[in-house]
């Protein structure tokens, strides 16, 4: 019987090509006409140890990780099975593996899923001769992966040449062949895991990181100061030569310190701007965050999260920074804080960030994480844009001095752009009066506090505040890579009979009173899920009284992905 | 090769200015005396003799009494926070190239808690001057010994003093790959405008060393006014060169060191495609 989607794994050691295959299958997926999303692992080696992707197809969008993988594809098994721990496998799954490579490690045998042989390497080549050759077994098992679940040679062909674009006609033709010789094996294996045919459609291939970067070039940022910090350091890398093609700039700045305050240099200017960093230098930018709010300029900060405190975790994902992102500073500094719900909400997010930042004059976090930055999806292409919001530049009241921080009023006042004539402003992170002057009196710091927390107040995100799925009398609430899970668990309760709704936060600050008392209209029991030890966003929500003592916490740290079968089992 | 320093041709304005239209009119928070007076006067004259209206000009500052500056001009400004004025500044001019783009700020602010912006602003060579009002002390906190700080000075949070041999900041610019290095004295508001302007109209990255005395945490830098010994030091093209005479000076020489021939970092490149274009690398067809 076919399926509607199937979770495969290639592992092997630096060198084996691992993650090619893994692109090739997913692209051949997304050739055929199929949803997919693909993870990486990589062992502890900075460069060229072990590695594994581990990918998804299916008939329907994939927004969360497998409780179980169907098929593990070893390419060899050489210290492979220290992912074991992350790889769920059970007596269902089927693991490929070439027997010239000797025997399945415990670890991964101890799942007791059936080992098939395959032979993918040629028995009469030596090492030096398949070095020499260069690394065909990945794409002889791509190859095999594909005709396996029905997505033909063709497609395949087709990934082969878009990944392998610009690298010679010859080595394209090779990885081809090898290609077809594992569609070749396939149907001796006799395994039944043909896809169901899919919806065909034209769709974008895309992780979180590009897509954040994307959303933000479509709301104009043309500016971006950055530091390298994994995992985000993709994103940057993805946006440098783009920025530069469509006119704009991307600088590398000394640190953290340096390129936030490079962002809000250009900003000043007029261009919309953007930083983008993990934890460690999240911690660096507070203090200039609080600049910006106190001085009024806006900019964007991206948050790649990834498991903390410290230097944590790097390349692991955590929904940890939170508190950080709402609370991060000195002062009394409100802000605007979001999170994408998917990786494809990303790229929307990525673009109403700008907005909400040019038009409020303040800063916007996006608190994004590695799992849903650095997951490469298959998407439907991103459509539906936020309607744009420009900076006020003009409309200044009459009369000398020129009252940047005018209050009584509407508190958006009007930020001329440097080198418009009569209208020289000083951008002033002191406690300043109207005028701009540093003011050290209790009226004027009220008044300038006021003006700031009313911009915040009166913000209204209508649609963009949140989503809801499912009308169940009780409510999952999520943010970010957790939401995916929390709705492949609602669903599958659903079919056994328990309806749940799952409510994704993507505007967490401020808070959405109305709407999220609207999505819990009818609820009577809530279970407030996030991937960090102190519960977070939890307490937060009590804090504001969004949820009643009553509502349950499940925080746990990172960096294990929340899998649909865990939020199940509790939720039931 | 070597030169004496010789006055700038004068090149006609494009707009008659006056020193006081650089002028906010806001009293400064200054204490009677402060060398920092004097920086504002030459800063207001070589702005007037530059000749760009003052909505072209941005003054971008740190914290400090010095970087109080922004305030007192009736240019565009940016006060932010302490020893960040140079990326600020940075991203301003690199996005927008119109503008005059000056930061300016105090010892403390550029060479310690901003000390690695100085340098990498000197590497990155961005067409803009960075002037530092240097009382080799942390004025606003009410006087404790900063990196240019003499090593003997007594205070109440190092008793006897720091101990440490004091900073050479025209030395670090000159290594660091600065454009146009010099030393001014606010006591010479003229000499410290013709620098200004001098320096203003030289390519890259321009640094300008200023012997601002703290009249009330350092009196004896009243004495400055007796040291310093104007147009004393001759101007260089060659690195080496420049760096030999700063370290062997005591540090009361005036005037340029080292004017250099790189090119400043280039403006942003015209838009070659559109976010229609980045969109579509996206797409996979079927
Ligand atoms: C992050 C931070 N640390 C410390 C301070 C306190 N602080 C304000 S000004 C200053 C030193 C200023 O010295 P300098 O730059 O030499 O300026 P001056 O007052 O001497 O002109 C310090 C330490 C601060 N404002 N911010
Ligand atoms: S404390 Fe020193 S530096 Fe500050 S204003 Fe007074 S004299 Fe000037
Ligand atoms: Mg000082």
């Amino acid at each position: 019987m076919a399926r509607t989607s199937i979770a495969v794994v290639f592992a092997g050691s630096g060198g084996s090509g691992a993650m090619t295959a893994g692109a090739v299958f997913l692209r051949a997926a997304a050739h055929a006409g199929y949803y997919g999303m693909m993870t990486q692992l990589f062992g502890a080696q900075v460069r060229g140890g072990e590695s594994a992707s581990l990918v998804q197809v299916s008939t329907a969008p994939i927004e969360t990780q497998p409780d179980c993988y169907d098929l593990f594809v070893a390419l060899d098994w050489e210290k492979v099975e220290q992912f074991a721990a992350e790889i769920p496998l059970d007596d269902r799954s089927i693991i490929l593996a070439d027997p010239a490579e000797g025997p399945v490690p415990a670890g991964i045998a101890k799942s007791k899923g059936r080992v098939v042989a395959l032979a993918m390497n040629d028995p009469t080549e030596n090492k030096l001769a398949r070095a020499l050759r260069g690394k065909r077994v990945n794409m002889f098992a791509a190859g095999c992966v594909c005709a396996l679940t029905g997505i033909g040679d063709g497609d395949a062909k087709a990934a082969i040449d878009t990944i392998f674009d610009g690298k010679g006609a010859d080595l394209i033709a090779a990885n081809a062949a090898g290609a077809t010789l594992g569609a070749q094996a396939a149907p001796a294996l006799a395994l039944d895991l043909w896809l169901e045919p899919p919806r065909k459609a034209a769709r974008w291939l895309i992780n979180g990181n590009q897509a954040v970067a994307f959303g933000a070039l479509r709301g104009g940022v043309r500016f971006v100061g950055c530091y390298p910090i994994t995992p985000a350091t993709d994103l940057v890398e993805w946006l440098a030569p783009h920025l530069i093609k469509l006119g704009g700039r991307l600088v590398l700045g000394e640190d953290e310190l340096a390129s936030v305050n490079m962002t809000l240099g250009a900003s000043y200017g007029g261009t919309p701007a953007m930083t983008v960093t993990s934890g460690p230098g999240f911690s660096l930018m507070i203090e200039t965050l609080g600049l910006a709010v106190a001085a009024e300029i806006p900019f964007v900060l991206v948050d790649v999260m990834r498991a903390g405190p410290s230097t944590g975790i790097a390349s692991k994902t955590e929904q940890s920074d939170i508190n950080l992102a709402i609370y991060g500073g000195h002062g009394d500094a409100p802000r605007i804080v979001l999170a994408p719900v998917s990786v494809a909400d990303c790229v929307n997010t990525g673009e109403y960030a700008v907005y909400v930042a040019e038009s409020l004059q303040t800063p916007v976090i996006v608190l994004s994480d590695q799992a849903l930055g650095q997951a490469t999806t298959v998407i439907d292409p991103s459509s539906d844009r936020p309607a744009p919001l420009r900076r006020r530049v003009n409309g200044v009241a009459p009369g000398k001095p020129f009252k940047r921080y005018a209050t009584g009023g509407d508190p958006i006042t009007p930020m001329p752009l440097p080198g418009t004539p009569q209208l020289e402003w000083v951008a002033e992170g002191l406690t300043h009066n109207e005028a701009g002057l540093p003011a050290s009196g209790a009226a004027a710091h009220v008044a300038q506090i006021e003006k700031r927390a009313k911009k915040i107040r009166q913000f209204d995100p209508g649609d963009h505040w949140g989503e809801v799925w499912g009308d169940g009398d009780v409510a999952i609430i999520a943010i970010g890579s957790t939401i995916g899970p929390a709705r492949e668990a609602a669903k599958r309760l659903a079919a056994s009979g328990q309806k749940v709704r799952v409510i994704a936060l993507r505007v967490l600050s401020p808070l959405p009173m109305a709407a999220l008392g609207r999505a819990l209209d009818g609820v009577r029991r809530i279970v407030v899920i996030e991937q960090n030890h102190g519960a977070q966003l939890y307490h937060y929500l009590l804090g504001h009284k969004a949820i009643p003592s009553s509502a349950e916490s499940v925080a746990r740290p990172g960096p294990s992905p929340f899998r649909p079968l865990e939020i199940a089992s509790y939720v039931v | 090769m070597t030169d004496t320093l010789v006055a700038t041709p004068a090149e006609t304005p494009h707009c008659v200015f006056d020193a006081k239209d650089f002028s906010s009119g806001a009293h400064p928070v200054w204490c009677p005396g402060c060398g920092d007076y004097g920086v504002l006067a030459s800063l207001e004259r070589a702005l007037a003799k530059q000749g760009r209206p003052p909505h072209e000009v941005v003054l971008v500052s740190g914290i400090g009494c010095s970087s109080r500056l922004p305030g007192y001009m009736s240019t565009y400004g940016f006060h932010g926070v302490h020893g960040r004025a140079l990326p600020v500044a940075t991203g301003l001019k690199l996005t927008r190239p119109d503008l005059e783009v000056i930061a300016v700020g105090g010892d403390g602010d550029g060479y310690s808690i901003g000390g690695n912006h100085f340098i990498h602003a000197c590497r990155r060579n961005v067409d803009m001057l960075y002037l530092v009002m240097d009382n080799r002390v942390y004025g606003m906190t009410k006087g404790q010994p900063s990196p240019t700080t003499e090593a003997d000075w007594d205070s109440d949070i190092a008793p006897g003093g720091i101990g440490l041999r004091p900073f050479n900041p025209l030395a670090v610019a000159v290594a660091s790959g600065a454009n146009y290095v010099a030393r001014g004295f606010s006591g010479d508001p003229n000499g410290l405008a013709d620098l200004i302007v001098d320096a203003i109209r030289w390519p890259g990255f321009a640094f300008i060393e200023v012997l601002s005395p703290c009249v009330t945490f350092r009196p004896e830098q009243r004495e400055w006014k007796k040291m310093v010994r104007p147009s004393a030091i001759s101007i260089e093209q060659d690195r080496a060169a420049a760096t030999a005479l700063v370290l062997a000076d005591d540090g009361f020489s005036m005037g340029v060191l080292y004017r250099g021939d790189r090119a400043p970092i280039a403006p942003a490149l015209k838009p070659e495609i559109s976010v229609a274009d980045v969109e579509r690398e996206f797409m996979v067809a079927v």
